[in-house]
């Protein structure tokens, strides 16, 4: 069946379905996982999905009242958004594992369910 | 079986060892297929050439994202991890904005697959027990899988007016992001020399720490 150009085009459901489903996959990552590391590699997943989506409005969102004639530069700030997630998301990832580095070297692993000094 | 008796009688190099021969001729047979479905839509003219791309990189996303999940070895799961990060770097550039593509590259491709390689290594992942998944497991499948059914229904379903797409000049976003945003990002940066100068700080070895530590165990 051939389709016309509206239907072949990318539109903005096809960017949010996939970050919806790698936000999902990385919560489902967070949360079973017992390693620290891999919870972190978790929350990795869900702030590449956030990335995504704020690109695709970036992209698709001058019919959001965001962009107007005086200020063509406004969609752009998803973009910045963006820049800004993945400043965050490295310091993170930097000061998270400086501390499973740490807990490892005082409690010999980094198993969640064995760090349980704070328990009540 | 009759693969491995085959590969077996192969004279193959040392490196090509079986696990690794076997591991790529699977993957090549999983991957085959949906490739030629694609490319046979694509000359069909049922889809796109954008269209074809953006199954191939939601492919790899998916695909990763779920090694992440059901791998046992955290090693393997954060390689996958990694493939999803390059997946989405793809994506980015589907969506015009090459400059993120490429930080997306150099941040997840290099500084965050170093940095969780090396806590992997300085924390002796593969010495802890095979059984990374607590006990939690289902309930954490049960709230993955209802957020991202919900999440992808809800955007599925709303009616996004927004066929009018926009391509980023280069110049533009380092316009907006010096010119408009240009607090933020020095607190960004900020953040960034803290955080960096913290965690050297913290995973530092203290002679007097670990003699006190020595000393109360």
């Amino acid at each position: 069946m051939p389709s016309s150009a509206q239907d072949l085009a990318l539109t903005l459901p096809h960017y949010l379905v996939v970050s919806g489903m790698i936000f999902g996959i990385g919560i489902a990552v967070a949360l079973s996982k017992r390693n620290a590391i891999a919870v972190l590699m978790g929350i990795e997943l869900m702030l590449n999905a956030v990335n995504l989506a704020f690109l695709a409005f970036s992209r698709f969102g001058s019919s959001f009242g965001i962009a107007s004639e005086g200020n063509p530069a406004a969609p752009l700030a998803g973009h910045v958004f963006v820049v800004f997630i993945l400043t965050v998301a490295a310091a993170e990832a930097a000061v998270a594992l400086a501390m499973a580095v740490l807990v490892y070297r005082r409690r010999e692993t980094v198993d969640l369910d064995r760090i349980n000094l704070m328990r009540w | 079986m009759g693969g491995a008796v085959v590969l077996n009688r192969l004279p193959l190099p040392a490196q090509l060892d079986r696990t690794v021969t076997t591991g790529g001729l699977l993957a090549g047979a999983i991957v085959t297929p949906p490739l030629i479905a694609l490319i046979v839509l694509r000359v069909l003219g049922n889809i796109s050439s954008a269209q074809m791309v953006w199954w191939m990189l939601a492919g790899v996303i998916v695909a990763g994202a779920l090694g992440a999940v059901t791998l046992r070895n955290v090693v393997h799961s954060a390689l996958a991890l990694i493939a999803a990060a390059m997946g989405l770097a793809g994506m980015f550039l589907l969506l015009a904005s090459e400059f993120l593509a490429l930080v997306q590259v150099l941040v997840y491709g290099g500084g965050v697959a170093i940095l969780l390689m090396f806590g992997l290594m300085l924390t002796n992942a593969t010495e802890d027990p095979v059984v990374i998944d607590g006990s939690q497991k289902p309930f954490a499948a049960g709230v993955g899988l209802i957020l991202g059914v919900a999440l992808t229904a809800a955007m599925l379903s709303a009616n996004w007016d927004a066929s009018i797409s926009t391509v980023v000049d280069f110049r533009d976003l380092g316009a907006r992001l010096y010119r408009d945003f240009g607090v933020p990002f020095e607190v960004a940066s900020l953040v960034l020399l803290v955080a960096l100068v913290g965690a050297v700080a913290i995973s530092r070895r203290d002679n007097d720490d670990d003699n006190d530590a020595e000393a109360a165990s």
